[in-house]
Formats: structure tokens, C-alpha cells, sequence
């Protein structure tokens, strides 16, 4: 196969160079490369997966599930004791101010997840905090519900009672 | 290529019509970055969330290119007077 292919590159080429310049005739060769089928490399199983498309229903039911067993969730960039960003730092803080369990997913580490959190609770940046199944907001708004001691009355009853 | 201040203050009056305005480009000029303050009869009667939601809408383009928006109040006229106010007050004290 590899012996035939050459010869009729050869061939191709040696043909249209006694006509033509050598330049055109590089061309003229490329074809036959271009034309070699069932080449390995695109063997379905290294094509890349579409999982957006599939998956997204999924991410959505992960969300819901997420905020349904955890009282206090933060999707959040970075994770509670190492924050990468000064609003999610600043959300963390807040609530570590109370005695409550605190979930989180850094949404750095998956793209679909946090196109999947914005869709879901139709806001457009991070962090997002939902308590007991409920958006609550971002980090200026947490803060605030902090200050106004709205955030405390939401947090009673999840409080660790000591 | 981010988002002037200026534009972020004409979609805010366009869609808002407040009585206050106070946008600062916290990214020191990148446009990627910013701080609204916003006092508008429009958030009358609503929470919280739903006037931060209001914001968010009103800069939908916008969003799209900005990186961080801190929205730091949004308040009604009769909330920003008496928050001035009790500022005059404590500045007095």
C-alpha cells in the first residue's frame, strides 16, 4: 500500500515537473496525502465527547440535590479554606461567623458547573449562597443580611445548638 | 476592551431612573470591575434580592464583559434620606 501510494506521489510529481514550475507541483503531490482515508488518529473514540450537551439535564439535578441536603451552599470560586477570589473570601467569611454546616463546590474546576449554577438560579456571577434550598444572593448581599441580623434569623434553627 | 463607567451609568438611568447614581471602576479603569450605589423609587416594596436582580438586568450586556460587580446599595429615596440622615448625625456626635 505505502509502496504503491509513493510511486503514484513520485509519479505525479515527476509528470508535472517537466510542465510546470516545482512550486505548483508541491501541490499537485499534497493531494494523494490528502486523500489517504481511515487514518488512525480519527478513530471515533478520540473524538471529543460532546458532554455539555448530554449532561446538562444531570447538572441541574446535581444542583438541586445539592441544595436540597445541604442547609448552607456556596458555589463559590475556590473552596472555604483556600478562596480564590475576594468575594468569595468575603462570603466564606460571613458565614463561618455562624455555627453552621457550610458545602461548597468551586466552580474553577468545572465550566458546565458554573454555566449550570447561573442558569439555575438565573444570577450572573459568584459566589452564590443558598440556605435550606433557597438563593439567597451574592457576597453584598449576604453581607448585608450579616448586618441587618437578617442572616442570623435565617440561620436559627440550623445553628449547632452547644 | 471592558466596560466604561459612563456606560454602565447610562443603562443604569436608562433602566432604573434613579435619584442617585455613584458607579466607581474599582479595576482602575479596565472597565472590568465596578461599584454601584443606586437610589431609585423602582426598588419601593421589593427585597433585597429582587432589586439586585434588577440591577443585574438592567447591565445584561454589560455583564458580559465585566468581571465583578459590587453592588453595594440599592436603596428607595425615603431610605437614602434617612440613611444620610443618621450620617449627618453620627458625623455631628
Amino acid at each position: 500500500m505505502a509502496t504503491s501510494l509513493s510511486s503514484i506521489l513520485f509519479k505525479g510529481i515527476s509528470a508535472r515537473s517537466f510542465t510546470t514550475p516545482l512550486t505548483s507541483s508541491c501541490y499537485y503531490g499534497m493531494r494523494y496525502f490528502t486523500t489517504v482515508s481511515n487514518d488512525p488518529d480519527t478513530h471515533n473514540d478520540f473524538k471529543p465527547a460532546n458532554k455539555l450537551e448530554n449532561s446538562n439535564i444531570s447538572l441541574a439535578d446535581v444542583i438541586e440535590q445539592d441544595v436540597k441536603d445541604n442547609p448552607v451552599m456556596v458555589y463559590m470560586k475556590g473552596v472555604p479554606d483556600f478562596p480564590q477570589c475576594g468575594f468569595s473570601s468575603l462570603a466564606v467569611r460571613v458565614l463561618q461567623q455562624y455555627d453552621v454546616p457550610l458545602s461548597a463546590r468551586n466552580i474553577l474546576e468545572d465550566p458546565e458547573l458554573k454555566s449550570a449554577v447561573k442558569a439555575f438560579s438565573n444570577w450572573p456571577t459568584f459566589p452564590q449562597i443558598f440556605i435550606k434550598g433557597e438563593f439567597v444572593g451574592g457576597s453584598d448581599i449576604i453581607l448585608n443580611m450579616h448586618q441587618t441580623g437578617e442572616l442570623k434569623e435565617k440561620l436559627k434553627d440550623i445553628m449547632s445548638k452547644k | 476592551m471592558g466596560v466604561t463607567k459612563e456606560q454602565v451609568e447610562s443603562s443604569l438611568k436608562a433602566k432604573l431612573n434613579p435619584s442617585h447614581l455613584e458607579v466607581v471602576d474599582t479595576s482602575g479603569g479596565c472597565g472590568a470591575s465596578f461599584v454601584v450605589e443606586i437610589v431609585s423609587e423602582q426598588f419601593e416594596g421589593k427585597r433585597l434580592l429582587e432589586r439586585h436582580r434588577m440591577v443585574n438586568a438592567a447591565l445584561e450586556e454589560e455583564m458580559k464583559q465585566i468581571h465583578a460587580l459590587s453592588i453595594k446599595k440599592t436603596v428607595t429615596p425615603e431610605q437614602w434620606k434617612q440613611q444620610q440622615e443618621s450620617n449627618q448625625s453620627n458625623a455631628a456626635a
